[in-house]
């Protein structure tokens, strides 16, 4: 029964992360390390089949399956890059939890820049605008002014 | 100043609304594979209720429907024997496989026993040939051609239509 199981164990075949992204290119990793690398590479990639929980925080059977293909990647030497391209290679960029930075998903980088960035404009601009108000009469006060100079006078006085 | 502002700021709604807008026809299950276009990814996997081992390429040079499934998946009960209609209809112009994820054999069976079957179903393992074909949830259908490229990509339960519309791209 064993031989027979050997047997056809040999005989399966399932489609390998070297036949799309090559070689390792690290080294292989064991124990407490290996368990520590799958949680941070799992926690870059999106369950498919959850409401935006990565695959490291879902207990989703599919999350797991592909929590255990990291393992098993990471143990054979795997980088964190050619996992990450392996994946981004059967489901897309969908899979990713962080975007790349090309195509329409730089706009969810650009974006927030941009918005803080006329923030700042519109903040400076209304700040410098506010300096140079006019007073009441329409001029700008001058150190010599009697009114400011009363004014000091006050606040020195003890 | 103010017009200014309400310039920039009139321009960054247009283009809010613009996006949303143009996701309001999408169905949110559908993500369209990245795959198509590509070859299909090789696999050799244990067919339900025999010994026997069946490789993808053995069926290089027909158009092959993969139906990815499983017993727990109340859409797939119905889908079943549409599959298995077009299946005996296609005869041995079209390959039908079923690959069953994340179920037990014994269940499988017991499925095909009740419900009938017209074309091998195999048994993943631990998920690898649904992850290798990014499958996000069960059915899910890939259409390849004679050359093994995937054509076509069908998530959720199929119709006798959506089988022969994905097919026809199969078969040019």
């Amino acid at each position: 029964m064993i031989a027979f199981l050997l047997v056809l164990a040999l005989q399966l075949k399932v489609p390998d992360a070297e036949q799309f992204v090559g070689k390792p290119q690290g080294t292989p990793l064991t124990g407490e390390q290996l368990h520590l690398r799958t949680q941070q590479v799992g926690a870059l990639l999106r369950c498919p089949v959850c409401q935006g929980l990565s695959v490291s925080d879902s207990p989703a059977e599919m999350a797991v399956n592909m929590r255990g293909q990291v393992r098993e990647l990471l143990s054979r030497g795997y980088t964190q890059e050619q996992i990450l391209s392996y994946f981004e290679r059967s489901y897309g960029q969908f899979v990713l939890l962080k975007p790349k930075f090309n195509g329409v998903a730089a706009v969810v980088w650009i974006l927030p820049i941009l918005a803080v960035a006329i923030g700042v404009v519109i903040v400076v601009s209304k700040a410098k605008k506010l300096e140079q108000r006019p007073t009441a009469n329409g001029q700008q006060p001058t150190a010599n002014d009697p009114y400011l100079a009363r004014v000091r006078d006050m606040v020195q006085k003890p | 100043m103010n017009r200014t502002v309400l310039i920039v700021g009139l321009i960054i709604v247009a283009a809010i609304v613009a996006i949303l807008f143009m996701g309001l026809g999408n169905d949110p299950a559908h993500i369209d594979s990245p795959l198509i276009g590509s070859p299909a990814p090789g696999f050799a996997l244990k067919a339900v209720g025999s010994d026997e081992t069946i490789d993808l390429t053995r069926y290089r040079g027909k158009p092959v429907v993969l139906n990815f499934w499983a017993t727990w998946c109340r859409p797939c009960w119905d889908e079943h024997p549409v599959l298995t209609a077009n299946a005996q209809m296609a005869g041995d112009r079209v390959q039908y496989l079923g690959v069953v994820f994340q179920d037990e054999e014994s269940k499988i069976r017991s499925f095909l026993e009740q419900r009938g079957w017209a074309y091998p179903t195999l048994v993943d393992q631990a998920g690898k040939t649904a992850i290798a074909y990014g499958v996000g949830g069960v059915p899910e259908t890939y259409f390849l051609d004679k050359n093994g490229i995937i054509v076509a990509k069908f998530a959720g339960p199929m119709s006798a239509e959506d089988i022969e519309k994905n097919l026809r791209k199969a078969m040019q």
